[in-house]
Formats: C-alpha cells, structure tokens, sequence
C-alpha cells in the first residue's frame, strides 16, 4: 500500500521541520543568528492513466488522467537574512551590521569564516578577535597605551593615547557581501563558509554602496520571532498527527482485507 | 453468482487509491502551493460473471480521473524578499525546466526563489525563473529588489527585470511533475495573467484543508470495512448453498 509509505515521508518531513523550529528557538538569544526555514516539495508522481490518452475505440481521450503522489520530501532549509535588532551593550568592541555585509574571521585552518557577530574583544596581543579568539580580518591591533576606541560606521578604528588629543587612525575594519547569502555553509560558533552556492565574497568598506553600516557598542540580536516560532511548532505537530493517522487508517484497512473469512 | 465479489473488489482496489490519494494531501498539507487532489470515482457497467440477456449489466467501480483543485492557498508571510506568492487563481510562474531549459517550460506556484552564483533568479531545485521567456538576472551590489504586484522588478528604484505569471485555459492539461513543478501535456500555449497580482515576501501556502481529508479518511476506512463486509456476505451465502445442496438427502 503507496498510502503508508506516503504519510511515513510526511512524518519524516515534519520531523524535520520540528528539528528546524527547535532550533531556531534554542538560538533565540544568539548574537547575529539567522532563523531557518524548512521548504517542502511534493515528491514524484506515478501516472496511472496519462491524460490524453486514449480511451476508447472511437478515440475519446482521458481528460484529466490519474496521478498519483509518492509524499514529500524537504527541498531546502534556508536561511532568512532579515536584519536583526541591535541591542545596545556598551561594550565598545561590541559591533553591529546594520545592512548587508559579514565580519571577516581567519580560523584556525587558515581559511575565512564569516559571521554576523560582532561581539568582538582583544587578546593577549592587543588584536581583535572573536569569541573564540579568532583573528578578525584585516588584522587590527590595539596599542596598550590607548584609553579609548572609536569605531566609526565606516569602519574607522580609531584610538585616544593619554596624552596626545588627536585620535589616531589603527586600521579599517572591512566586510564582505555575497551574491546568495542563503547558500552561505554553517559550521557552528556562529561562522558560515563559502560555498559554489553563495559565490565569491566581495569583501568592502562598511556604508559604501551595498555594504551595511558598522555600529558600536551595539550587538545583532538573533532575528528568531518565538510566536511566530511556537505557532509553526504547533502546527508542525497536527501535521505529524495526520500523517501517522493515516498510517494507523492504512494499517486497519489491511488488517480488514486479512481478516476476510474464506 | 460471484459478482458481488468482483463488483466489491473493484471497489476496494478504488479505495486503496483513494487513500493513496488523500495521504499524499496530507503529507503535502504543509507543502508551498501544493494543490489538493480528489480521486473521481464513477460507475462501469460491465459484462456480468455469466451472460443473462434479461436482466441489466453489473456496475463496477473504476477511478476514473483526478480532480486537482487549483484554489488560492493562504498567502503567509515571510519577509525574505526572494518570496513571491501569486494573489489570483490557476496563474503559475515559469521556469525553464531541465538543464540550461533544455527541457522547454515548466510551471510552478511555489514562489521560494533564491539566486545562484550568476546571480540568476531560480527555484529551490535551481530551475531559472523566467519573466517574459527570459532568465532574470540580479545584481547582489544594487541592493534587495522590490517587486511590484505586476511583477516589475526594481533595485535602487531602477527597473531591472520582470518576473511573469500565465495562466492555461484548461487547468487540465497540466502534468504534476514533483518538486511542486507542473508540465503542460498539450499544444496549447498559456496566456499571461495580467490580473494575477505577485506579492514579494510571502509564499502560498497548500489549499489542503485538514478537516475535510480527516473526514475523508475517515469515510474510506469504513467504506472499505462495509465492501469486505459485502464480499463476506457474498461468500457466506455461497458456502452455506453448497454446503445445502451438496447435502445427500
């Protein structure tokens, strides 16, 4: 029987989607995450009578023909790269995008990871890095002798030595675009790889056309809506129910056939 | 004598389908503009088990189509501005179907488009979308695209593109394909749709009403448990005549 077969991908389908929901919520409080999306697609469809096909002698022709569905199957889990708030932290190494655009990260392996975090902070060294202590790029490193940072919507980062009034310029922070943000790979830790999907990465000035603006002291709240969220949850699991009661609707129809007394 | 059983097996064996029918509904209740489908069932007045010339033939059952019901789904929002959902019924966007569109046209309702690295406009599976017969290309630097209900597609307020929706004359050419994807099974060309209005953001949901395919399950289940009840019936009696006249008085 197709039927079962067909509400077992259903229930496969809303698992996954439940799997995406829970996730989305558990990032709810996550700087810079973006919420995902499961997308579903019918699967193949068997035809039982082709439509246009003949059905008679006298050539009558089958005007709407039989298919039958085989379920459904995820298509893709993508991204949505709607701004997030920023929330103001007071932390001066704490760095918005307001627009499009991602921090560069040097990870360990040597390649570049992206993110939307930019809740920054300095190492042993003076430089900025993550969370994690990866390096951001390019490299920008703080004097020890610095009082204050300012880093300006451009990217400008500029310090205040005691002693000298004039602000000094130590680097420019630079992001990066992409043709297909949502075919950018996630790894965890907040990063994302580029992949064939999303294209190169145009790396550019923070405010210059097409690039977001850079702000300080402010962090991306995750852009995860929770009602939107706990309503899709819901309706994810009366999705469940109605595949598995047609599984059990199956079953009892079967057990009817076997049980005929000969 | 045995035409009972066949005309309940044939209702069982349309039951089953039916029920294929309905769990493919409900596996897609949550599918992007997926279409419901009903089996159309109807009588088949056939040749009797033996051939009586007075009394009427014997009607079977036999499927004989499948209704799709084009009605709009619920459009939901998305704010993702590659979203689109077409306000207006039986209207569909164009994609090139295949490879490089090797495989002519193709038709589908569900508007989750993303780009690919050329910056073309495609469909979750890659198929490029088509406005006016041609591929629609973006420009990632100009900033998120704005699309009008026509489907003029503006960045920075410069138009750049537009993205079209057609619509058949007789939905019932259209071939489901999978992949939420209708092929046209005849010559006849679709027309544009110009009072179909496209709107950027959100997607259609599937026009499955979850009540009404519970209630159809429902009704299978014990149409299917009265027909075996028929054939038991059927059986019984033949059994119990044998058993009768084969008894030595």
């Amino acid at each position: 029987m197709r039927a079962l077969r067909t509400a077992a991908s259903g229930m496969a389908a809303q698992q996954t989607n439940v799997e995406v929901i829970s996730n989305n919520i558990a990032n709810m409080n996550t700087v810079g995450f973006k919420r995902q999306r499961a997308e579903f697609q019918d699967l193949l469809y068997h035809n039982v009578e082709r439509m246009g096909a003949t059905s008679s002698a006298a050539g009558t022709v089958v005007p709407t023909g039989i298919q039958i569905g085989a379920g459904v199957r995820t298509g893709s889990v993508y991204r949505i790269t709607e701004q997030g708030t920023p929330e103001r932290t007071g932390n001066r190494f704490d760095l918005a995008i307001d627009g499009k655009g991602y921090f560069q990260i040097t990870l360990p392996s040597g390649e570049t990871g992206y993110t939307r975090a930019g809740n920054l902070s300095l190492n042993g060294q003076g430089q900025m890095v993550t969370d994690d202590g990866y390096l951001l790029e390019p490299a920008i490193t703080i004097p020890q002798d610095a009082v204050d940072v300012v880093i300006s919507k451009t990217g400008e980062v500029q310090v205040i030595v005691q002693g000298t009034p004039e602000p000094q310029v130590v680097g420019t922070l630079q992001i990066a675009t992409f043709f297909n943000e949502a075919g950018l790979e996630a790894i965890g830790d907040n990063l994302l790889l580029e992949t064939a999907a999303s294209g190169a990465a145009t790396p550019g000035t923070p405010g210059d056309p097409g690039f977001g603006q850079l702000l300080q002291g402010y962090t991306e709240a995750s852009n995860v809506d929770a009602v939107a969220e706990i309503s899709a949850l819901i309706i994810a699991q009366r999705a469940y129910e109605m595949n598995s009661k047609v599984i059990s609707t199956a079953d009892e129809m079967m057990a009817v056939s076997a049980q005929v007394k000969s | 004598m045995e035409n009972a059983a066949y005309v309940g097996l044939s209702r069982q064996m349309t039951l089953r389908r039916e029920l294929d029918v309905v769990a493919n509904n409900i596996a897609n209740a949550e599918t992007t503009g997926f279409k419901v489908e009903q089996l159309l069932v109807g009588t088949e007045v056939g040749e009797r088990a033996r051939n009586y010339a007075v009394r009427p033939g014997v009607s079977f059952v036999l499927d004989k189509g499948l209704g799709r019901d084009y009605g709009q789904g619920a459009l939901e929002q998305t704010s993702r501005p590659l979203d689109f959902g077409i306000e207006g019924e039986g209207a569909f966007f164009v994609v090139a179907d295949g490879p490089d569109g090797a495989g002519g046209e193709a038709y589908t309702r569900d508007g989750a488009f993303t780009l690919d690295p050329e910056g073309r406009l495609v469909t979750g599976q890659g198929r490029p979308v088509l406005g006016d017969g041609q591929e629609i290309v973006l420009d990632p630097a100009r900033g998120t695209p704005a699309v009008a209900a026509d489907g003029t597609i503006s960045q920075n307020g410069q138009p750049v593109g537009r993205l079209t929706v057609v619509r058949f004359d007789v939905l019932s050419v259209l071939e489901k394909g999978g992949d939420g994807v209708y092929r046209n099974t005849s010559n006849t060309t679709p027309v544009e749709a110009n009072d179909a209005r496209i709107r950027q953001g959100m997607l259609e949901a599937s026009n499955v009403n979850p009540l009404i395919e519970i209630t159809n399950l429902i009704e299978i289940q014990r149409a299917y448990e009265r027909v075996t009840k028929m054939i038991e019936n059927a059986n019984d009696l033949s059994r119990r005549s044998v058993e009768r006249l084969g008894k030595v008085s």
